[in-house]
């Protein structure tokens, strides 16, 4: 018989068998096809989501054959077939090149029309202060725009004195009729005569209008641009363009992009660097998913091979080869496999059509048509299929070695377990600590190590759960009836039990390392947090507030919090409102003579008050973290007009250099510097909220600006209350305000929501492998439950065996996974941890026990419970061979 | 001296319409402490299903089962259970050992499902084992026993506790003939240490050890020989 009739002859039996044993069919079915499902829909999602190249062409380029432009003042460029995958100004040429302008576009495209197009963001006034507002400059009424906006209602603007705006920015306050109140002393006041959409955003603020009306001038970085209409644009062309200093996005090349050897060789170099880290973390997802599915499907196939063992003996008896035997399971992985897979695919299109709304709603950018990525899809049922197969390879294994004698005698047992596997097992493990422990202590990739070696402990225990399933055997003689039977049961039908095992081993392991790295996580942050006042405390800051405004607020402050001292704040002005783009802020740099630049006074700060330069003749009480000695010499040194400048580095010196400069929302310049007298003053870092301290005197001597810039209030504990009184007071005056309160660490609550969301995964998956093999072992167990019956078991009895037997799988993997967790989970934390400060040594170790201890006793005690509450309660019949 | 097991027109009927099949028509049968019963048959001659009945695993259609004096119907099927723990023994052709369980943890089956604690249960199951001859092979699994040491086993399961009544369904039809002849020599000195016995076989030679012989054919019992037959068929008349 040729290899191939025999693979007809072993999927025809398989597929009559599967037919046959529906339930257990059904049960690999759900198993393989769910996994392909929920990734088919995931990738339908985001390949509909995405706006690949030529479908976006449309809402880039609306009716026209290219967009040329000039992004790099005139210098020559490369670029990739479409510019925004990549372009770059070529190297070693002057940037004093002139921009090519219109007419020479037009002459190397041939003499086509073009229609220039600006964009640049705009600032508007709204109800609720000032917005940014992307805007589009473009002739909309000519035909070559179709496509860029769709008009709901009014008009497209016929002039440079009119415009239309999209939903997000009528909700701000503008509808049709309204001028547009937009931010600059000479910007233009069009009027609203439509309301269009944009086709690539759908919740950005978009004005559009034609050019002038917006008033966006073309900048060094984002030149002029143009439509162009007039034929297909080559990519000859687009390079011809390129060399006079344009980009251009040409519908032609990107419909039919030459090969990409005909891309310059810089831009290729950045496109195929694909992220090694990247690949590598997909392929451990991949195999870690592989690996959960297959031990899940595992056991229905074990038992299909049990069931057919007799079958098989048989046809061993008459002949048949090892090889055939493998095969009759193997069939059956390939006929469920593929069953599943395209299920799996075919329902995954469907939930991605019906999600496809639902994501839309959350996102900001126009999704394109729905799309089916078939290649891919065409992977998820190969991974349906190979995993529905690679299930039924220990299985076929086994049943192709199987005594024959034995089974046609009727003997049920598995064979011995052999003792090569366990101390592969052992060294797999010892493998995966050995990297766990290179991951902990080497340097950046550490994660990825860790994660690795994690596969491969998971992979050792696997091997290693057949002696721990016999050793629980062996120890069950003093239990009582139903798990000792349960136990006993599970050992002798290995092929069954543990890939059962090994699935819920896998999946705690899993939650157990990721807890531990979570929770961890979460200890770095209290054990790093730094407290910005001390505890009780609070600050009210705020931009712009005149100093009378700030008096207002000081007696509102004090009047809600009477028994705290309430001090305004006297400091720089280093920040401003965004309401007043015009406002200027001041940034003061400042070095000692004889520190290296790169060597900051201060290498850690919070601006608590709302500016790193305090202005104050005394030392501000509210600046912690200096040393009695460090205040009095601080005051001595304000007393005599010198600055005091804070530092955590030993200064010699008596002077420091102020860099002041300057700036607004869209221009900045420096002051002159200055040399002054200055104390230096240790302060600890983790404490320290200013820089320095300026004397009144001083700084009004540098010309540089100072404001209150905040209230300080200390001295009585705010209650929760007290602090929503100012937070309400201080909003009374300003938006811009705000009231922080020295809280001590808050735990995130994000760590709880990871950890439940773990467990539940954990419980899920645990669920899924218990029941499983529960109830296979059910139908197995069908001959001991008759005998059970008939020497007088009540019909209770089934329900305590299958409550037991999900215990025994449960607890067992439990226990193994979550030892086996510990390895990755103690080792990531090391990486995790270890902050950004090399010089420090840091490592948290938070283990979640709670979480432990609920995943390993009590999801197997729930689990069985769930099992003894839908167990059938009946007891068979014997069936007696007449 | 009052019949173990008493069945009165027993009927029992599988199906309905036109699949219905009877399995046994009006049979009226008794056993009573010290007697060994044998009941033959052509296959499908409704054996089994007397079995079952009279263990309470089934139930019939019409007429009555009662275990010492009991009537199984009454009882519910938790009555049941607890009768097949306490008063009723099965030995099956193919043993039905639980693989999982060692030899005496098979044969204190009943006892612990009884409630009885392990250490009690399983030094009664050791002596029932001792009874049969094979206390050595106590803790070996059923798997690494020969057939005959399986059969002795279930056996000494069946009587463990004291329980007066054994149904024994074709007991040594897996074994050789040797081998057979000795577990038919055992359920033999069980039924005359006081147990009723009914042996379900088609081998003459086996009936032979039975103190009286029912013959069944497609439901009905019919005919009855026996050492003191005059009395089995008084008592057999004697319904109630």
């Amino acid at each position: 018989m040729s290899a191939l009739a025999s693979w007809r002859l072993a999927l025809r039996l398989a597929r009559r068998d599967a037919m046959r044993h529906r339930g257990r069919s059904v049960l690999v079915l759900v198993m393989i096809a769910l996994p392909v499902l929920a990734v088919t829909a995931a990738d339908v999602v985001i390949a509909t989501q995405e706006v690949s190249g030529v479908e976006s062409l449309d809402r880039r380029l609306g009716a026209a054959d290219a967009l040329v432009e000039v992004p790099a003042g005139g210098a020559p460029m490369l670029q990739a077939f479409d510019p925004y995958d990549g372009s770059t100004s070529a190297d070693g040429v002057p940037a004093d090149h002139e921009p090519p302008a219109a007419a020479e576009v037009s002459d190397v495209l041939g003499g086509v029309r073009l229609l220039e197009r600006r964009q640049g963001d705009v600032y508007l006034r709204t109800d609720d202060g000032v917005a940014y507002v992307w805007a589009t400059e473009v002739d909309l009424r000519d035909p070559l725009t179709r496509g860029l906006f769709d008009l709901g209602s009014g008009r497209w603007p016929a002039d440079s004195s009119e415009v239309v705006v999209n939903r997000e920015v009528r909700d701000q306050g503008y509808a049709v009729g309204d001028r547009l109140d937009l931010v600059g002393d000479d910007a233009p006041a069009p009027i609203v005569v439509g309301i269009a959409e944009s086709t690539t955003s759908r919740t950005m603020p978009v004005v559009a209008g034609p050019i002038g009306s917006l008033g966006i001038e073309p900048s060094e970085w984002s030149g002029p641009a143009w439509l162009a209409a007039g034929g297909d644009v080559s990519w000859a062309e687009v390079e011809e363009l390129n060399a006079l200093g344009a980009t251009a996005l040409s519908r032609a090349v990107l419909a039919d992009p030459p090969p990409d050897s005909e891309a310059p060789e810089e831009i290729r170099a950045w496109s195929s660097g694909t992220d090694d880290a990247m690949v590598a973390a997909i392929v451990l997802i991949v195999v870690m998913a592989l690996l959960e599915v297959v031990l899940l499907a595992g056991p229905a196939f074990a038992v299909t091979a049990r069931r057919q063992a007799r079958t098989l003996a048989l046809m061993a008896s008459a002949g048949g080869t090892p090889a055939q035997s493998r095969r009759a399971i193997i069939g059956g992985g390939v006929v469920l496999g593929t069953v599943a897979a395209l299920l799996g695919v075919a329902l995954g299109i469907g939930a991605g059509r019906l999600l496809v709304p639902v994501v839309q709603h959350w996102s900001g950018e126009w999704f394109g048509p729905f799309d089916v990525p078939w290649l891919h899809l065409l992977g998820i049922a190969l991974f349906g299929l190979v995993s529905a197969v690679l299930a039924s390879v220990v299985p076929a294994w086994i049943a192709s070695r199987q005594d024959v004698v034995a089974v046609l005698s009727g003997r049920r047992a598995d064979t011995r377990p052999s003792l090569r596997s366990p101390i592969l097992g052992v060294v797999l493990i010892g493998v995966g600590v050995a990297g766990s422990a290179y991951g902990a202590t080497s340097g950046s990739s550490g994660e990825f190590a860790i994660a690795a070696s994690a596969v491969v402990a998971v992979l050792g225990m696997i091997l290693l759960v057949p002696v721990v399933v016999a050793g629980v055997a062996r120890l069950a003689g003093r239990l009582p009836l139903s798990p000792r039977y349960a136990a006993r049961d599970a050992a002798r039908h290995r092929t069954r039990t543990v890939p059962a095992v090994a699935a819920v081993a896998a999946t705690v392991a899993g939650v157990v390392a990721l807890g531990i790295a979570v929770t961890s996580d979460e200890a770095e942050n209290e054990g790093t947090y730094q407290a910005m006042l001390p505890m009780g405390d609070g600050a009210v800051t705020a931009y712009d507030l005149t100093p009378p405004q700030w008096r207002d607020l000081h007696g509102a402050v004090a009047a809600k919090v009477p028994d705290a001292d309430v001090v305004l704040v006297d400091g720089l002005v280093e920040s401003t409102s965004m309401a007043e783009p015009d406002a200027r802020s001041y940034y003061l740099e400042t070095r000692a003579p004889g520190v290296p630049r790169h060597q900051p006074l201060l290498s850690m700060m919070a601006t608590t008050f709302g500016s790193s330069v305090l202005v104050d003749d005394d030392m501000p009480e509210i600046v912690r973290g200096v040393s009695d000695a460090g205040r009095r010499r601080g005051d001595a040194a304000l007393a005599e007009g010198r600055v005091v400048v804070f530092t955590d580095r030993p200064v010699d010196a008596d002077r420091v250099v102020l860099r002041p400069s300057w700036s607004t929302m869209d221009d900045s310049g420096n002051l002159p510097r200055a040399t002054v007298p200055a104390t230096y003053v240790p302060i600890d870092r983790s404490e320290a909220s200013a820089s320095l301290v300026i004397p009144p005197a001083v700084i009004d001597r540098l010309d540089l600006p100072h404001a209150p810039v905040a209230l300080a209030v200390s001295g009585g504990r705010i209650t929760p209350e007290q602090e929503e009184a100012v937070t309400e007071a201080v909003q009374a005056v300003t938006n811009d305000g705000g009231f922080y309160v020295e809280r001590g660490y808050q735990a995130d609550d994000e760590t709880v929501i990871v950890q439940l969301v773990l467990a539940g995964l954990g419980g899920v998956l645990m669920l899924g492998g218990t029941l499983t093999a529960t109830f296979l072992a059910l139908s197995d167990a069908r001959p001991d439950l008759a005998t059970l019956s008939a020497v007088g078991a009540s019909p209770r009895r089934r329900r305590w065996i299958a409550a037991s037997y999900a215990l025994v799988i449960g607890v067992v993997g439990a226990v193994l996974g979550a030892a086996v967790g510990f390895i990755p989970g103690i080792a990531v934390t090391y990486p995790l941890t270890r902050g950004w400060d090399p010089e420090v040594e840091a490592h948290y170790l938070d283990v979640p026990w709670l979480m432990i201890l609920g995943v390993v006793v009590a999801l197997p005690l729930v689990t069985a419970a769930l099992v003894a509450l839908f167990a059938r309660s009946r007891l068979p019949l014997v069936a007696r061979v007449d | 001296m009052s019949a173990v097991l008493r069945m009165a027109e027993v009927t029992r009927v599988h199906g309905e319409g036109a699949t219905e099949v009877h399995a046994l028509r009006s049979v009226s049968f008794a056993a009573h402490p010290g007697e060994l019963v044998a009941v033959m048959g052509p296959s499908g001659s409704g054996k089994s299903t007397l079995l079952t009945l009279a263990g309470g695993l089934d139930g019939p259609t019409s007429g009555v089962v009662s275990v010492e004096g009991v009537d199984l119907a009454g009882v519910g099927a938790a009555g049941r259970a607890r009768m097949r723990r306490t008063s009723i023994g099965y030995v099956f052709q193919d043993f039905n050992l639980i693989p999982a369980l060692t030899a005496v943890e098979n044969v204190a089956l009943p006892l612990e499902l009884d409630g009885v604690r392990s250490r009690t249960a399983r030094a009664g199951a050791r002596a029932a084992l001792e009874e049969v001859g094979i206390a050595d092979l106590a803790d070996r699994f059923p798997d690494h026993m020969s057939g005959g040491q399986q059969q002795r086993v279930a056996i000494a399961r069946a009587v463990v506790g004291d329980r007066r009544l054994i149904l024994a369904d074709e007991p040594t039809g897996a074994l050789d003939s040797e081998t057979g002849e000795s577990i038919l020599r055992l359920l033999r000195a069980r039924c005359d240490a006081g147990a009723a016995g009914v042996l379900v076989t088609h081998e003459a030679r086996h009936a032979a050890w039975a103190d009286r012989v029912v013959f069944l054919r497609d439901g009905v019992v019919i005919d009855e020989t026996g050492a003191d037959h005059a009395d089995a068929l008084l008592d057999a008349g004697r319904i109630r």
